[in-house]
């Protein structure tokens, strides 16, 4: 049986009164792409924020690489070394002076105390390599502040390979890029997936993507409607169970 | 050649060591100003400094009522107010801006009040708005050093964890660092070199070793680390020139520093059109 990289069992979260995400469970195996799909408001972005401990949840466990995830959201940092993560929307302030090659070196620090000297060059030739696998090498003094939606995507993909890990989340990544962009940003991913080894979980609203470059789909509205391979789980039947039955006559006329 | 008497006088005004002590305070005000000022101008609280520096007031006033040292009061003064804002922004919602105004005009309000009971303060109250650089004394040089290198440790030792905070939050969070707690951090090393500048530069004028270093170095950085060390080199070396204007023209000081750092702020504005009108 192939290595459980992430583990999610009754996991909820609850704002105010109601549940966001009510007792959620699923595995992801290693080496593998799982979709979650839903419509808005179904809780995607807030199941994927509690499992990295954005937010905090309510009911449940979570095992990252078979460390739990303690309610305040603490791992060990080797495990947290291990997982990067692309928000929906990467809104900065457009204003900080940060370059390319400072951004993708974010990645390549560890985070905790250490001399800001110490390391530079290991760090230089990491971040080098980043740019060049991810074809931005010509960007790296250039300021993220100058770049365009389909440049951060890519800079940000090298971010996190800049050191070896095993478990990405996408937050809808390629949101706001046109067709064109959005279509070379997986061409590059899923060649970086082969490469790496890496386990994806990441939320989608393309289905057309997610059957043919997923492994498994979770289809969720607030709580967990499927799971399983994009046939099963994007049947009709359980299409229309998560977006409505309109949808689903819309989507098989077009 | 004969040097000129006006220079003779400030090189002589300059072996006198009050004023010795007022060019050191004033180039380690500048450091720490410009150090967690980069910073601070980012995460954009600059007007949460401009806050702290004018409510420090409140602090002084108790201070003076109760019959305490103001130095005594002041730090610790500055930092619980400072903790309290905070906690007030996270859990309000009403603007920051609009709830930092309600906060430092009423605390204004009731340090002059305050003050009215108090009586005729020795030190008057163009001291406590404006400063006194001068009156510096070495317990406050001492002070204010432990907080430079605690700003610089601070800075230096976590550097590309408070870049990634400052950057993205969530981004910070999914990596595995403690954003609250790097948050709280700097709120009080923030407050400490507010609290701790007051005596020099006075509440009416400490913001703006916080934020016009700071965003001079921004408009001539073209990378992070630059940035931060133009901005602690700038209000350091702003802090030198005005304490020279300051004798030169027989001025106020904490004024005259304020001003150079405009005059630099000014010029950083200015060079880089300059400069692209003489390659166009």
């Amino acid at each position: 049986m192939a290595e459980i990289v992430l583990a999610v069992e009754g996991l909820s979260v609850y704002r105010d009164s109601y549940a966001a995400v009510q007792q959620v469970s699923f595995a992801l195996e290693a080496g593998t792409d799982t979709a979650i799909v839903g419509p808005n408001g179904a809780g995607k972005t807030t199941l994927v924020q509690a499992i990295l401990g954005i937010l905090p949840r309510q009911e449940g466990e979570v095992l990252i690489l078979g460390q739990p995830l303690s309610r305040q959201g603490a791992l060990p940092t080797r495990v947290r070394q291990q997982i990067a993560y692309l928000p929906q929307h990467f809104l900065f302030d457009r204003r900080m002076p940060i370059t390319v090659a400072e951004l993708v070196s974010l990645g390549w620090s560890r985070l905790g105390l250490q001399l800001p000297w110490v390391g530079v060059q290991q760090c230089r030739q990491a971040v080098r390599a980043a740019l060049v696998r991810v074809n931005a090498i010509h960007l790296s003094h250039q300021l993220i502040s100058e770049l365009s939606g389909g440049e951060i995507k890519r800079v940000l993909l090298a971010y996190c390979l800049v050191r070896p890990r095993q478990l990405l989340i996408l937050d809808e990544a390629p949101a706001g890029l046109d067709v064109r962009s959005e279509s070379d940003f997986y061409h590059l991913l899923y060649q970086l997936k082969q490469e790496e080894g890496w386990s994806i979980l990441q939320i989608s609203h393309d289905l057309d993507m997610v059957r043919q470059h997923c492994d498994r789909v979770l289809c969720l509205n607030r709580r967990l409607l499927c799971q399983g391979s994009p046939e099963v789980a994007l049947s009709p039947h359980n299409l229309a169970a998560a977006y409505g039955s309109e949808f689903v006559r819309y989507h098989h006329r077009h | 050649m004969a040097i000129p008497p006006e220079i003779t006088r400030m090189v002589e005004l300059f072996h006198l060591p009050f004023m010795q002590r007022a060019m050191l305070g004033g180039i380690l005000t500048g450091l720490m100003g410009g150090t967690l000022g980069s910073f601070t101008i980012l995460r954009q609280l600059s007007f949460f400094s401009d806050a702290l520096g004018h409510s420090a007031l409140l602090g002084i006033s108790v201070g003076l009522l109760l019959g305490i040292n103001p130095s005594v009061v002041l730090l610790p003064f500055a930092v619980l107010f400072a903790l309290g804002v905070t906690y007030l922004l996270e859990r309000t919602r009403l603007w920051t801006d609009a709830l930092l105004n309600i906060i430092y005009s009423s605390s204004l309000a009731i340090a002059i009040i305050t003050l009215s009971f108090v009586g005729r303060y020795k030190g008057g109250i163009n001291n406590l708005l404006f400063g006194d650089i001068l009156a510096v004394g070495e317990l406050d040089l001492a002070f204010s050093a432990v907080l430079l290198v605690s700003c610089i440790l601070f800075v230096g030792l976590t550097l590309r964890t408070q870049m990634l905070i400052t950057l993205h939050e969530p981004l910070a969070i999914a990596r595995g660092v403690a954003v609250t707690t790097h948050r709280t951090l700097f709120i009080v090393l923030l407050s400490l070199v507010v609290g701790i500048s007051i005596k020099a530069i006075g509440v009416l004028l400490v913001s703006a070793f916080i934020v016009i270093p700071a965003c001079a170095a921004r408009l001539l950085s073209h990378t992070f680390t630059h940035y931060i060390l133009f901005s602690a080199a700038l209000g350091a070396g702003s802090a030198v020139a005005g304490m020279v204007v300051s004798a030169a023209f027989n001025l106020p000081s904490g004024p005259s520093i304020v001003a150079t750092q405009l005059t630099i702020f000014l010029a950083a504005m200015t060079l880089p059109r300059l400069h692209a009108l003489g390659q166009g």
